[in-house]
C-alpha cells in the first residue's frame, strides 16, 4: 500500500503544509480545513512472511504439521512444535493455526474476540419493552428471568462489565410475576 | 464490581442519523496498547482493535454538518418567532405568546449546544491494510482531545516523525510511484461533508 495519503474530499494526493500540525490547516488543492496526523508506521516496510526450514540433522525437532520442516516455537495452546510457517505470534505468544481459530471461535484469546451479545440488554429489553402492552408480561416476565439467570456468567461487554442490567431486568421480571400473581389470586377470591 | 480494562474515549453515537432501525451506536475505548472500536446494534456489540503500532495515520476533515443541522433548527424558530410576533400584535394574547416561545425554545436548545460544542469533523484511520471512519469523533474540538490522548502513546509503540520529515518522506514517494508527476488518486469515494 502506498504511503501516499489523498485529501478525503478532492483526493488529490497531499505532500506537504497539512501533515502533523496541531491545527487544521486548508488542503492545498481544494481549501478544505483538514489536519493529518501522521505516524512512522506509514512509511514502514512491510515484511514478507518467512518460510520454514528443512530438517538439516535428523533427530532435530519438526514441525507437527509439516514433518519435513524444522521446528522453531512451541505453540503457548497445545504445545506442538511449529515451524517458521505455521508460527502465529500473536501479542507475545506464539499459537499454531488451529488454537489460535479455537481460541478464537470458543473465546478463549479474550484478544480475538470480535463480537460479543449482550444478553443483559437482551433481558432488560424483554422486562422493560413488553410493559407498554403490559399483559404481554405473562410470557416475557419468566423469558427474563431465564435469559438473565442461563445467562449471568456469559461473557459481557468488553468495555461496561456491569450487572446492574440483568439485575434490573430480574427485579422488573419478578415484580411483573408479583404483579399477574396477586391479579390471578383477586380473580379465585372474588368468584369464591 | 469488575471494571473494564478500557477507558472511554468517546461517548457512543448513532452512525446513521436516520435509518432508526437499523441504527448503530459507536464509540472509541483505549485499551493498554490499542483503540477499540465498538459497534453496537443495542444486542451485541462488535468490536475492532487498531494497535497503536499499526496505525499509521488519523485524517480529519472539517465538515459542514453543525451549519446544516443550525440551518434545519433555525427554520422552526423563525417560524415561532413570527408565532409570538402575531400573538403580540395588534392584540396582546400572553398564554398564545408563551406556548409559541416555549415551541422556540425547543428548537432553541438544541441549536445552542449544536453551536456549543464546536465545528464538525469526518475522522479516518489508517492502517496499513485498511481505512476505518471513526464515527464516534464527530467534533473537531473532541477529536484533537483525543488526539492529544493517543499521540504519546503511538508515539511509544513507533516513534515519532516531524511536518518536515512527513513531507519530505512524501515528496519521496511520490516520486517513487510517478517520477516526475502528480500520481494518479485512487478510486475510493470521498467521505461526505
Amino acid at each position: 500500500m502506498s504511503p501516499l495519503i489523498a485529501c478525503p474530499k478532492c483526493r488529490a494526493w497531499l505532500l506537504d503544509g497539512v501533515f502533523n500540525r496541531l491545527d487544521m490547516a486548508p488542503c492545498p488543492s481544494c481549501g478544505a480545513p483538514l489536519q493529518i496526523e501522521a505516524f512512522p508506521a506509514l512509511f514502514r516496510k512491510i515484511n514478507p512472511g518467512q518460510s520454514a526450514e528443512p530438517v538439516m540433522v535428523e533427530g532435530e525437532s519438526s514441525c507437527f504439521y509439516h514433518p519435513q520442516k524444522k521446528a522453531v516455537v512451541p505453540c503457548a495452546g497445545c504445545g506442538r512444535f511449529l515451524c517458521a510457517l505455521c508460527d502465529c505470534e500473536f501479542g507475545n505468544e506464539h499459537f499454531c493455526p488451529a488454537c489460535l481459530e479455537a481460541g478464537k471461535s470458543k473465546g478463549k484469546i479474550k484478544a480475538l474476540d470480535t463480537e460479543r451479545t449482550r444478553y443483559d440488554t437482551i433481558a432488560l429489553g424483554l422486562a422493560v419493552i413488553p410493559m407498554l402492552l403490559f399483559y404481554f408480561t405473562i410470557i416475557t416476565a419468566p423469558m427474563t428471568l431465564f435469559v438473565a439467570i442461563r445467562y449471568w456468567k456469559a461473557p459481557r461487554s468488553l468495555v461496561q462489565h456491569s450487572s446492574a442490567r440483568f439485575l434490573l431486568a430480574i427485579i422488573l421480571a419478578l415484580l411483573q410475576i408479583a404483579g399477574w400473581g396477586a391479579f390471578f389470586i383477586y380473580l379465585a377470591t372474588r368468584h369464591s | 464490581m469488575a471494571t473494564s480494562n478500557y477507558q472511554r474515549l468517546t461517548r457512543a453515537r448513532i452512525n446513521q442519523h436516520f435509518a432508526v432501525i437499523t441504527a448503530t451506536r459507536v464509540s472509541l475505548w483505549l485499551g493498554s496498547d490499542h483503540l477499540l472500536h465498538v459497534e453496537n446494534n443495542g444486542f451485541t456489540e462488535i468490536y475492532k482493535r487498531f494497535y497503536f503500532r499499526d496505525i499509521q495515520a488519523f485524517t480529519v476533515l472539517e465538515s459542514r454538518r453543525r451549519g446544516i443541522w443550525n440551518a434545519i433548527l433555525l427554520v422552526p424558530v423563525a417560524i415561532c418567532l413570527v408565532g409570538v410576533m402575531a400573538c403580540a400584535f395588534p392584540v396582546r394574547n400572553a398564554a398564545a405568546m408563551f406556548v409559541w416561545a416555549l415551541f422556540a425554545a425547543l428548537f432553541l436548545v438544541p441549536f445552542a449546544i449544536n453551536t456549543i460544542r464546536g465545528p464538525t469533523c469526518n475522522c479516518q484511520l489508517r492502517t496499513a491494510v485498511q481505512t476505518e471512519d471513526l464515527g464516534s469523533l464527530s467534533r473537531v474540538r473532541q477529536t484533537h482531545k483525543v488526539l492529544e490522548k493517543i499521540r504519546p502513546l503511538i508515539a511509544a509503540a513507533q516513534g515519532q516523525l516531524t511536518a518536515e520529515e512527513v513531507a519530505a518522506r512524501m515528496q519521496e514517494a511520490a516520486a517513487g510511484i510517478n517520477p516526475g508527476r502528480q500520481p494518479e488518486p485512487p478510486a475510493e469515494p470521498p467521505i461526505a461533508s
